[in-house]
């Protein structure tokens, strides 16, 4: 990550911590909407890595704030395309939350006179969770990688921008699941934090195209391609 | 929570040329096999091809020139292995040495070993096996009992080895053993690199529920090998067999093996397929891609030179997963009959009857979870 992208993350995570009690008027004030805008036209001349980083954030810290669509804006009209793939941004980060608070929970609370976290059954749990969150994480960031190569373009970008909303929308069903499972019934209660991410997610999933939606336009493309087309397109894109 | 860090997959050189060079390459040389052949290819076992890709400089790519290598970087290694797999090319005679056992031979050998070894290895005709699990050590690999007893003669082996794929036509195995007398679990372990034409070696095929001769059982019995059979260092076994299997859990083969299935649904979805098909075409790719955006990133730590365990454990995880459910998932979709003799039917044939051997080669799921728990913090 570069310096730069550093800085940026520290004031993403500064700012969402006081927007969490104070509402979106401190994400709009930092100039956020600016965050992609060409350093020429006024703006931080920031790339969709940048995005994904600030947004991952978000989906910590403020996942119930509007911080995509605002960022968003200061480009004016972007292909719907753009919101889906903002979305798998925000989705990486409160998958990871849900995460981050399904192991602390699981190390601290006792019961049978150990703590959860060193039953098997919690462990595999655990560990199925954890590899959805890291394949989100990872098809963010590649999704994020391909659009700053093609410039924003989001038509260029589609086979990865459908592979992530598509994949990240299929991990929502086992992380929430898990999540609350292994919390048991203090993570369905308001005072509990967790919903604060797992509805979040529920909701993410069905926006900017659900699983149907992008399936079918993502297999769609792949037919168009044929069998060997599909590994020739996927490595020519990357390459 | 902070994700795992991704590492970027910078490969030096024309990656493009690499891919059109072997692609070039395939198109003359890879043998017009069976589709249900193609499908399973790293198990695929053809001297002929390994012979000719040897030649052509594409096995042993990370080797130094001095022992028969190409001294490539092993991310340009790691696009010519997705080739080769997309293609379903018959790779599985020389995969074990080229993956595995001649990177440990490079890394821990001695001078005399890498001289006698690699250059075979690298020219696709000394293939290897993997000595780990005995009948009573399988996925608890540190309750071996196969006891190496150090003689003024050399090295004694006794004991049994069984799940060896491809022991039978290979010409060495690298053995795990217990060299010092009552030492427990993961202490007092090392590797012998051991001829299988030695005295006292019996291979005895175990044929599997599909009918293939994949598996072996090796008893040794007796077993003289001279002092110079050890790889690494004494009683560093266990860390050196870890190691070794980080190279095993992470590459493209844990999502790309079975490739000639989703290829061939594609083309027989047509360029309209119906929307179901469609839909699973739409949702294999997108575990596809994904999956190949985690193999890549934790080849790039590997390559790096830090330990990815847990990435990789995660790659195996997802990638056996992916493999085992597609043809599930192809079967509840397509209509073919068990006894069709259309290609795609054939193939999906094969691959259900395969498939539960995939969460089980390379460590079985509960391990595999068991090591992403402690990566997590949980034990």
């Amino acid at each position: 990550m570069s310096g730069a992208r550093d800085m940026l993350c520290d004031t993403a995570s500064a700012v969402f911590a006081e927007a969490a009690s104070a509402g979106i008027a401190p994400v709009e004030e930092a100039g956020f909407a600016l965050l992609l805008v060409p350093e020429a036209d006024g703006g931080f001349g920031g790339d969709w890595g940048d995005l994904n980083a600030v947004l991952q954030i978000a989906g910590v810290a403020v996942p119930d704030l509007p911080v995509a669509p605002l960022i968003l804006s200061g480009l004016g009209d972007v292909d719907p395309a753009l919101h889906a793939a903002a979305t798998v941004s925000l989705m990486a980060g409160a998958m990871g939350q849900a995460l981050g608070l399904s192991i602390e929970h699981v190390n601290t609370r006792q019961q049978f006179g150990r703590p959860l976290g060193k039953f098997q059954a919690v462990q595999q749990s655990l560990a199925v969770m954890a590899c959805e969150v890291r394949a989100v994480d990872a098809a963010a960031a590649a999704m994020a990688k391909r659009l700053d190569v093609v410039g924003f373009d989001a038509e260029a970008a589609n086979f990865e921008i459908a592979a992530a909303k598509l994949r990240a929308n299929r991990a929502v069903g086992v992380v929430t699941a898990v999540a609350h499972q292994v919390h048991g019934a203090i993570g369905f209660t308001r005072e509990y934090e967790l919903h604060r991410v797992t509805i979040p997610l529920m909701r993410w999933r069905g926006e900017h195209g659900n699983d149907a939606h992008w399936a079918q336009r993502l297999g769609r493309q792949v037919a168009g391609f044929g069998g060997r087309g599909l590994w020739e397109a996927m490595t020519a894109r990357a390459d | 929570m902070q994700g795992f860090a991704l590492y970027p997959f910078d490969p030096p050189g024309d990656i493009s040329a690499l891919r059109a060079d072997l692609r070039t390459w395939l198109a003359d040389h890879q043998p017009r096999g069976d589709i249900v052949e193609r499908a399973n290819c790293w198990a695929s076992f053809d001297a002929g091809f390994s012979r000719a890709l040897g030649a052509a400089g594409y096995i042993g790519m990370t080797l130094p020139a001095r022992y028969g290598g190409g001294e490539r970087h092993p991310l340009e290694r790691y696009v010519v292995i997705e080739e080769l797999l997309a293609a379903g090319a018959p790779v599985g005679a020389h995969w074990i040495a080229d993956r595995q056992t001649g990177p440990l031979i490079l890394r821990y050998g001695s001078e005399e070993q890498r001289q006698r070894y690699l250059p075979g290895i690298a020219k696709g005709e000394l293939y290897a096996c993997i000595g780990l699990s005995e009948p009573g050590a399988g996925s608890d690999l540190a309750a071996v009992r196969t006891s190496a007893r150090e003689t003024a003669e050399g090295w004694r082996i006794n004991g049994q080895k069984i799940w060896t794929t491809g022991a039978h036509l290979s010409h060495v195995i690298l053995a795990l053993v217990r060299t010092e007398e009552g030492s427990e679990r993961n202490a007092g372990l090392s590797q012998l690199l051991v001829d299988l034409d030695t005295p006292g070696i019996t291979i005895r095929p175990i044929i599997d529920m599909a009918g293939n001769h994949d598996f072996n059982e090796i008893f040794f019995d007796d077993v003289l090998v001279p002092h110079g059979a050890l790889i690494g260092t004494r009683g560093e076994g266990w860390k050196q067999v870890t190691a070794e299997l980080g190279l095993e859990r992470s590459g493209p083969e844990r999502y790309l093996s079975s490739h000639a299935l989703l290829a061939a649904l594609i083309d027989a979805a047509g360029s309209d397929p119906d929307p179901a098909v469609a839909a699973l075409i739409g949702e294999l790719t997108a575990e596809m891609w994904t999956l190949r955006q985690l193999s890549m990133s934790t080849a790039a730590k590997l390559a790096a030179g830090e330990d990815p365990m847990v990435e990789a454990s995660v790659v195996k995880e997802l990638g056996n997963a992916f493999e085992q459910d597609m043809p599930r998932r192809v079967q509840a979709v397509i209509d073919c009959g068990w006894d069709d003799n259309a290609d795609l039917a054939r193939l999906l044939r094969a691959l259900l009857i395969a498939s539960p051997s995939f969460s089980l080669r390379g460590g079985t799921r509960e391990v595999i979870r068991g090591i992403i728990a402690r990566g997590l913090g949980l034990r």
